[in-house]
């Protein structure tokens, strides 16, 4: 169905990551006024971006487990860094999450950011680099490069285009991430030093055979990559940052950072952190459980009682992935595969519901759950993909959510019950708190008479949330494919692992 | 005794000498116009400047790159590698000021040549400390390049504040010159009278206790040069008194100039233990110092003195590995990391200087929605300011990238972590200068900063460059080591 491109000999990876910047660069030359061009631009450039995409997927050999369609070049030889990307089945995923959630996103801020326009535009098709960049990376420098290339475009998307307390908010977001990056960077050189490489996979191999690395060392380099990667996530106790910058992010913003970026740190964990310092992952794996179960339920909890519906959403993120870190620690198939999926489905349900507030927002110009109640007979529509979404947040059969969720804490279960046990009960509060706010935002009576009177969505935003819905479907009913493309390669990771 | 002058040596003065010519021409030229005209821009001299400049700037490559001619002028200077790295940075930095000189000077109404050969003069002096290699031409160089400075930091003589910072620039200078000439005795009489760097190495003059205080004393003489803590209390006085422009050139070309000279002297000059501990002990608090107490600068230019000094800290780490003894490669980032630095402080010193025109001030808060009103400029500086903070795709983080990680090869992971942790405090006044163009809007109409054509071309160019080196450091990263390899031979 898809052409075969090998015979060509294109660098697909290299398309899909610099697509985006190379559009972006464009747009510099666009005149600042003519909106609409530069709109159109920036859409064609993220649907070019997910088609190179989609001929990646179909030029993946989903038998094989190891790292493909690897292109390697030299780059900055006096320092032995060099320009190396591959893709496999951890990160093929969430690279198709990224290209796929972008164009619409942009689609949905056709009627949000009416201010400067040019520069949100650029913004965010070089974060969309620095997101793909940073899941394709196989070079440690590359990879950091990119990593912190993500920050500063972000930061700019809160500051410039976010709410009331916006610059506070990009502040921390900045500065925590900040931290955790640069020890990370420490601990990078550190690797250098002890092997002389940056390459991730004869790193790989050689702390396994000539220079390996004692239990010292792989605990401090541990804590150092993994610090980075739980601000990112965020794991309990650094998530603070995490409510105050989706809280004060635009639309286009939370939905990429809760979608996408937050992925970056779970995946850094299942790509770098523990395949280098198995040993120190294995001493330290109840201490990351615990966290991942504290923050499971204590982000249930927190989600409970709010009245902020981004910040409700903000906190069930941290209940979300502290399921996704949970399952990294858990070296078996069922539960990796399930925290991959779940990666990408969080991305999914997540992804919709911050852009449906986004749009309920735009018409009311609040978020407070107070002021709803009753809007379902006012707008069914927007009820109807609102239900959809929260329902595969929650978990529903059928939706993509039970997947992985399903596979996630059976992996969990066969091999520590107890947290087994603890981590199903942040799937009930889940309900429960999805469910209250679903209650108290669109059914029970119409108190407020200003309600009376939100339009319904309409074409553009329809089109904008039904590939969403398709592919919460999709995912839901029939989800061989993907977990196909998974699977190889987590077979092999355990495998690893085991040894 | 004949007196015979080499091609080489000939070779060795033409950079140096062509700056000192073009200041001398800017002077003639500008002689007995009247002072009413000291509002008009004087493009003219600023061609001068730029021609004259960019002449010495090519005189730089007629020796072909690996070539080092070896003892010039009986030992006092060379003409290697290394020393026409730090030419091309003081240089390049020369060329960028007197662009932007006419404008800035012409909007204060000052507009005299004196501003523009200074800066000449002080280059040309610069170059020659780069490329001196005893004792008497560093101390030679630094005197007149200082004296220079010490004018230029002056330069408005009716502001009370700015003659009280050029003042307070020349007693400390002095002192510390003192420091270094006493330094220079010490080590002049423990290694049998040999004033040549090459001979004091060659001489085993390095097992003596005097000759360790006769370096201490240099280090000192240099570490105030350079605004290391605890000699750096006058950077952010003078900083904040002093005309932007001069400023921007002291906080480049006068820092990369002493590091090129300080890194020569102690790759020749190795110290042991009790100096390695002693260098390392002053980094660390220069790291840790300069980013706190930026932290808390409302004005930009004692911003930018702390954060310089923080460099300045950032700087001694492969000094630190000089003095160690790790050898020739210890001191590679040296150039590169100063290329960087000069490309991000000129574009910062611009717009801080661009701004100062109007407001006569200098606070952050004057950059309010700069992003609207002056979008080339507002890019330029969030450029500058991320290099400066070292965060990636930028000149900046190259060079902390070869700094820390010689560090860290180097034995030295504690100074590479405190590096790190300086780092991570920087990213928080750095933020600040961003957050008020880009996040705040423009308080009102009258702020419009007019930018003269100089401020933004300097402006661009070393944003762009920024972002280049950024990208593609591998000439330059090259030619950085094999500089700092063919000091010794």
């Amino acid at each position: 169905m898809i052409p075969e491109l090998n015979s060509f000999n294109l660098p697909i990876l290299s398309l899909v990551v610099l697509t985006p910047t190379i559009c972006s660069l464009l747009l510099f030359f666009v005149d600042r006024n003519n909106k609409a061009l530069i709109r159109q631009i920036a859409l064609m450039g993220s649907f070019l971006t997910l088609f190179f995409s989609i001929l990646m997927v179909g030029n993946f050999d989903s038998n094989t487990g190891t790292m493909q369609l690897e292109e390697q070049h030299n780059w900055i030889e006096s320092l032995g860094i060099s320009y190396h990307l591959g893709v496999d089945g951890i990160s093929i995923l969430l690279v198709l999450l990224t290209s796929f959630t972008m164009p619409f996103v942009l689609l949905s801020t056709w009627s949000s950011i009416n201010d400067r326009v040019k520069e949100f535009h650029i913004a965010i098709l070089l974060l969309q680099t620095g997101m793909i960049g940073a899941f394709l990376a196989l070079d440690l420098i590359l990879f950091y490069l990119f990593y912190e290339a993500m920050l500063i475009p972000m930061y700019l998307i809160i500051g410039i285009w976010g709410g009331k307390e916006r610059i506070y908010a990009a502040l921390k977001f900045f500065i925590f991430t900040m931290v955790g990056s640069l020890l990370m960077f420490l601990a990078i050189l550190y690797l250098y030093q002890h092997t002389g490489t940056f390459d991730l996979p004869v790193l790989l191999d050689k702390l396994k055979t000539t220079n390996p690395l004692d239990s010292g060392q792989q605990f401090w380099l541990f804590l150092a990559f993994t610090l980075s990667f739980a601000i990112k996530v965020p794991l309990f106790p650094f998530h603070t940052w995490l409510p105050d910058a989706h809280v004060q992010a635009p639309t286009a913003g939370s939905v990429v950072l809760a979608g996408v970026l937050l992925k970056m740190g779970t995946y850094g964990i299942l790509r770098f952190a523990i395949p280098l310092f198995p040993e120190a992952a294995f001493d330290l794996q109840s201490m990351m459980c615990w966290l991942s179960i504290i923050g499971i339920i204590f982000g249930a909890c927190m989600a409970l009682v709010q009245n902020d519906i981004k910040k409700l959403i903000a906190y069930s993120s941290v209940s979300h992935l502290g399921f996704v870190v949970l399952a990294c620690f858990i070296p078996n198939l069922e539960s990796l595969t399930g925290a991959v999926l779940q990666m990408v489905n969080h991305g999914l349900s997540t992804g919709m519901l911050f852009l449906m507030i986004g749009i309920i927002y735009e018409r009311r110009h609040t978020r407070e759950l107070a002021d709803y109640g009753g809007i379902c007979k006012v707008v069914p529509l927007f009820s109807i993909f609102f239900l959809i979404a929260v329902l595969s947040s929650i978990g529903l059969p059928g939706l993509n959510g039970f997947v992985g969720e399903f596979l996630l804490l059976y992996g969990v279960f066969s091999s520590v019950p107890l947290w087994g046990i603890l981590a199903s009960t942040g799937v009930v509060l889940g309900a429960l708190y999805m469910l209250n706010m679903v209650k108290k935002f669109l059914f029970g009576p119409l108190v407020h008479s200003e309600n009376n009177d939100i339009s319904d969505l309409n074409t553009r935003e329809v089109i904008y949330l039904l590939p969403f819905v398709a592919m919460m479907i999709w995912l839901g009913l029939y989800p061989a494919p993907f977990i196909k493309l998974v699977q190889p390669t987590l077979t092999l990771y355990v495998e690893m692992l085991k040894n | 005794m004949e007196l015979t002058i080499s091609r080489a040596e000939i070779l060795a003065i033409l950079p140096a000498g062509m700056v000192f010519i073009t200041g001398l021409m800017q002077l003639f030229v500008d002689l007995g116009k009247s002072s009413t005209d000291t509002r008009s821009e004087k493009t003219h001299l600023a061609m001068i400047g730029v021609t004259g400049i960019l002449l010495g700037f090519s005189a730089l490559f007629i020796q072909g790159v690996e070539s080092s001619a070896g003892a010039l002028y009986a030992g006092a200077m060379t003409d290697d590698l290394f020393g026409r790295m730090g030419a091309g940075v003081i240089l390049v930095a020369a060329l960028f000021c007197t662009l932007m000189s006419g404008g800035y000077l012409a909007s204060s109404g000052n507009n005299r040549a004196e501003f523009h050969s200074l800066i000449c003069f002080s280059a040309g002096a610069m170059v020659l400390l780069c490329q001196a290699t005893n004792l008497i031409s560093i101390f030679v160089a630094i005197e007149t390049l200082s004296l220079a400075v010490y004018v230029l930091a002056g330069y408005f003589k009716n502001n009370r504040s700015a003659s009280e910072g050029a003042f307070k620039y020349f007693v400390i200078g002095a002192f510390s010159s003192g420091f270094l000439l006493l330094g220079m005795a010490f080590i002049y009489g423990t290694s049998g009278g040999s004033i040549s760097l090459a001979d004091i190495a060659a001489s085993n003059a390095h097992a003596d206790p005097l000759f360790a205080v006769g370096t201490l004393l240099m280090i000192i003489g240099f570490a105030f040069k350079v605004g290391a803590v605890p000699f750096h209390s006058w950077v952010p006085d003078v900083y904040q008194a002093a005309p932007a422009l001069s400023v921007g050139w002291m906080a480049v070309a006068v820092k990369s100039a002493s590091f090129f000279a300080f890194c020569r002297f102690l790759l020749f000059a190795e110290g042991g233990q009790a100096l390695t501990q002693i260098l390392s002990a002053i980094a660390v608090i220069t790291m840790l110092l300069g980013n706190l107490a930026a932290l808390n600068q409302t004005s930009l230019k004692r911003m930018m003195a702390y954060s310089g000094i923080a460099h300045s800290g950032y700087l001694l780490i492969p000094l630190v590995l000089a003095v160690s003894g790790a050898g020739a490669s210890a001191g590679a980032s040296i150039p590169f990391y100063l290329f960087g630095y000069a490309a991000t402080t000129l574009a910062a010193f611009g717009v801080i200087a661009a701004i100062s025109v109007v407001t006569d001030r200098d606070d952050v808060n004057d950059l309010d929605g700069l992003a609207r009103t002056r979008p080339l400029l507002a890019t330029g500086f969030t450029i500058a300011l991320i290099s400066l903070a070292g965060i990636p795709l930028t000149a900046g983080f190259i060079g902390k990238l070869m700094i820390f990680r010689d560090a860290v090869e180097g034995g030295f992971l504690f100074l590479a972590l405190v590096g790190i942790i300086g780092s991570i405090i920087s990213v928080y006044y750095y933020l600040r200068p961003v957050v008020a163009m880009w996040f705040r809007e423009p308080r009102s109409s009258f702020d419009l900063i007019p930018a003269s054509w100089g401020v933004q071309f300097t402006v661009a160019i070393c944003g762009f460059a920024t972002i280049a080196l950024g990208l593609f450091p591998n000439w330059l990263v090259d030619l950085s080591k094999m500089s700092v390899s063919a000091i010794l031979g």
